[in-house]
């Protein structure tokens, strides 16, 4: 008799929780996920409040490795309708969870910065950078080429994000290998501190916790434009890297012909503008002229180093341990 | 009580259905992840352990992360304990605001925390120039200066809101009794309050010890080269290839069972010696004048400012305006607010929804539970005990990976709802209401409820009309020790949540990783608020003296 009470009061909060916020799935809205930054995604988000009539863009926001596991794990009742973005070499390791699209945008990307079957194309292109907080120089020159690292003053004043972790080390520490070769790389950890995070790699450099940070153009730039005068950006004299950020049709989306309305949208030339303008991201557009919205240099103008994608994701196990290796030997 | 009469209680049916349903939401997610990841360990059997043990990188972090949590632990108690004594037992000049500051610490994510002591202690900090300027060199904060200063800091709290409760719950007629024996007031105290307070004190000790050990956020700020179980745990998880699951399971099951054997130690103490008070007048605060009422206060805001600096930084960066990651200190704005409010207010929304839903449920579970786990014991209590403290071993993670593998498809799919967000919050808050509900239970003697039971009221009724009363102000603390870490609840919802149902931290994490700090700000801000409102409401208007603020 009297237990009846008790389950019930049980029941009743139970049931309630489960009818207030369980709002189904809207129709009209897409689900992104993405490792990208706020000010890439409120960009996105800005320009589709007017251009993408009745379509809300929800982002789910993560590392790009734990977002496609996520998406694997769902794979039976996919949430996801966009996945974005990664490199190609991170891409390959999880084909079965794209679906192949022929944007009509195709046109304007580059050749170079699209999968031939279509299975991702590229929204924008990241370039290394050393971003340089000039008063933590402490009378040094600031550096201008990959070597002028090794210098020995410059020692545990350079920070890099974990390769393991972070895409974006491990684009930069593999090309740094391919350039210098395992003894360049020894010399370029035996200067560096590692985090763990990417992010802190910023604004450890803006704080003037570090007076170098080995990180992506883009990320960097956002701290010159936003008036610190102190932080300048190098392009390595002897190369530099680039690595693509690529864009993704989820297989079997919740919302397939709004995904596609999406994709479209943020590869098309108002919104990598606004990318651009907003982010500092580097269009994979070829009809868009970069230094003359924003104080970035041209490709044309800046030397790269190539690398090979594939044999970086080939090799990443052993690499990764190289890494470490050179890491605990400075230690 | 022989079994066949067991079964035929209430109690024991009422243990049985809330043992099915942590069984469901907790024990079956974490099988099923734990099966899955063997499964995907490509067959290597238990080798995960090999390379655990000859990897000297993993002892290490063992190593580290106990050290840590043992001087974290140890200088929360320090800080805490004499906190709380001071706040329950005198009054002083100030005190009511330093009795409820410290729950704001709880609100600050901890991420803008670990900024905030870089900007004092930091490489470039203020005080680290200020210092160097006059020839002082002070340690790198990063590593273990810094990691066991920020955590001290921030977890204080935990065992000073622990203890203050057990302290006001306790019968002072028993130290004047002491007293009235011949014993000095002050052994008095030593041998009648101490043994009464201590589980308590453990019981929050405990969970600092747990939330060290499972701190991802300011060890991965501050860490510098101090690897520690948290931070490899997580980058063997997010290791973009995904192809570490067996070293991600093994680190997962050394935490776990790092905290387990804790949790065993702490039970045995407790269990050495049970003490059973009852519930009389509480001590009368003591009203202190003059130098010693002075040093007092000032020892206590000293330590209540230097917790409140995070808060500082963010009522400071809600309003100072920002070009990009870049903010402009001195230049006012109210535009990082407006933002939050107008451009995009669902975050908080979902906030107050999720979190209060949370929250109503945690409290009716945990009350049900920790009076079944203290007072109703059956052959299913021992059972029922170790998994309600279960999610005290799991990191917020594990567990939402968990929940998501389990309930993606099938009979029972929450993936994409609400629900799972909500289910996420009451099992990881789970042993929080628990334990602190049963810290009172304990000081309840069975007598009253026997006695009511012996007058002819049913055993149920009984529980509501006796006990339920003795344990409202614990409900009370209970609660808003709930309310308080569910609404600033990352780890386990960032995994679960999906679009359109994101939460005030998971926004804050998303921007701060995004450097965008006075945005950040804003949202740290609504969450101060609206943690401390149901506080002041509580206490101001419905008069429940949770924090001893008189």
């Amino acid at each position: 008799m009297t237990i009846r009470v008790d389950r019930r009061t049980v029941l009743a909060g139970l049931a309630g929780a489960a009818a207030l916020p369980a709002f189904a799935q809207d129709p009209g809205s897409v689900t992104i996920y993405t490792s990208n930054n706020q000010q890439a995604v409120q960009a996105i988000t800005d320009e589709a409040r007017t251009k993408l009539s009745g379509l809300k863009l929800n982002f789910i926001t993560g590392g790009s490795g734990q977002l496609l596991r996520r998406m694997e794990a769902e794979a039976a009742r996919p949430q996801a309708d966009i996945f974005w973005s990664s490199s190609a070499n991170t891409l390959g390791a999880f084909k079965g969870l794209y679906e192949p699209y022929a944007s009509p945008q195709l046109s304007a990307i580059a050749p170079a910065l699209r999968d031939p079957a279509n299975l991702w194309t590229a929204s924008n292109l990241h370039v290394v950078v050393q971003m340089v907080n000039t008063n933590q120089l402490a009378g040094q020159p600031a550096p201008r080429t990959w070597t002028d690292l090794f210098n020995p003053a410059f020692k545990g004043k350079i920070i890099i994000a974990d390769p393991a972790n972070s895409s974006t080390a491990y684009t930069i520490l593999w090309g740094v290998r391919q350039m210098l070769g395992a003894d360049g790389l020894k010399k370029l950890a035996a200067n560096t501190i590692v985090t763990s995070a990417a992010a802190t790699v910023l604004r450890a450099v803006a704080q003037g916790e570090y007076a170098i940070g080995l990180t992506f153009e883009s990320n960097a730039y956002a701290y010159v434009a936003g008036g610190q005068r102190e932080i300048a950006l190098v392009y390595p004299s002897d190369g530099t890297f680039t690595s693509p950020e690529f864009l993704v049709l989820a297989k079997n989306a919740p919302n397939a012909a709004g995904a596609k309305r999406a994709f479209d949208h943020i590869i098309s030339k108002e919104v990598q503008t606004a990318l651009l303008e907003a982010a500092f991201r580097r269009p994979s557009r070829t009809d868009i002229d970069v230094a003359k919205i924003v104080k970035l240099p041209n490709m044309a103008d800046i030397k790269l180093f190539a690398i090979n994608e594939d044999e970086a994701a080939a090799k990443r196990t052993e690499f990764l341990a190289e890494w470490a290796a050179a890491v605990a030997a400075t230690r | 009580m022989t079994l066949s009469r067991q079964i035929g209680s209430v109690w024991f049916w009422l243990t049985a259905s809330l043992l099915a349903l942590l069984s469901l939401f907790l024990l079956y997610p974490l099988a099923h992840m734990l099966a899955s990841s063997f499964a995907g360990g490509g067959g290597r059997g238990g080798s995960g352990w090999g390379i655990f043990l000859s990897d000297p990188k993993y002892l290490t972090a063992l190593g580290n992360t106990v050290l840590l949590g043992l001087s974290v632990t140890l200088g929360a108690a320090l800080i805490g304990v004499p906190l709380a004594y001071f706040a329950a037992r005198y009054s002083f000049p100030g005190k009511t605001l330093i009795a409820v500051l410290p729950l704001t610490t709880l609100v600050v994510p901890e991420v803008i925390a670990a900024q905030t002591w870089l900007m004092m202690f930091g490489n470039n900090g203020l005080i680290t120039r200020s210092l160097g300027d006059v020839g002082v060199s002070i340690p790198s904060f990063y590593g273990w200066f810094g990691l066991t200063a920020v955590m001290t800091f921030i977890y204080y709290t935990y065992v000073y809101i622990g203890t203050l409760a057990a302290i006001r719950g306790f019968d002072v007629q028993l130290e004047e009794a002491a007293q009235g024996l011949g014993t000095s007031p002050n052994t008095a105290r030593w041998k009648v309050l101490v043994p009464v307070v201590m589980p308590a004190v453990l019981a929050s000790c405990l969970l600092v010890f747990t939330l060290v050990v499972g701190n991802f956020a300011v060890a991965t700020i501050l860490g510098g080269r101090v690897a520690l179980l948290s931070v490899i745990t997580y980058q063997a998880f997010v290791s973009e290839m995904g192809s570490d699951p067996l070293m991600q399971s093994t680190l997962a099951s050394v935490s776990i069972g790092l905290v387990a054997a804790v949790l065993f130690l702490q039970r045995w103490i407790v269990s050495r010696g049970r003490y059973e008070i009852t519930m009389g007048r509480g001590a009368k605060p003591q009203r202190l004048k003059g130098v010693s009422a002075l040093l007092l206060a000032l020892a206590a805001s000293i330590v209540v400012i230097i917790s409140l600096l995070p808060l500082f930084t963010v009522i400071a960066g809600a309003f100072t305006r920002a070009r990009g990651p870049v903010m402009r200190w001195g230049e006012w704005t109210t535009l990082n607010m407006e933002r939050a409010f107008l451009n995009a207010p669902d975050p908080i929304i979902n906030t107050l929804i999720f979190a209060g839903s949370a929250t109503l449920i945690s409290v009716v579970v945990s009350t049900v539970a920790s009076y079944l786990i203290v007072k109703k014991r059956t052959v299913l209590t021992p059972a029922l005990d170790y998994i309600a403290s279960l999610p005290l071993a799991l990191s917020g993670t594990v567990l939402g990976i968990g929940l998501v593998m389990s309930f993606n498809t099938g009979w029972l799919t929450l993936t994409g709802t609400a629900m799972i967000i909500v289910i996420a919050y009451v099992i990881r808050r789970l042993p929080f209401g628990v334990r602190n509900a049963s810290s009172t239970l304990y000081n309840v003697p069975n007598s009253i409820e026997e006695a009511s039971i012996s007058l002819g009221v049913p055993p149920v009724q009984s529980f509501f009309k006796v006990v339920l009363p003795i344990m409202v102000p614990s409900i009370a603390a209970a609660a808003i020790l709930v309310w308080t870490t569910t609404v600033s609840e990352l780890s386990a919802s960032i995994v679960v949540y999906s679009g359109g149902k994101e939460t005030m931290p998971i926004q804050i994490f998303r921007l701060i990783d995004s450097n965008l700090m006075a945005q950040a700000s804003a949202y740290g801000l609504v969450l101060v608020v609206t943690i401390l409102l149901p506080i002041i409401i509580a206490t101001t208007i419905f008069k429940i003296d949770v924090f001893a603020s008189r």
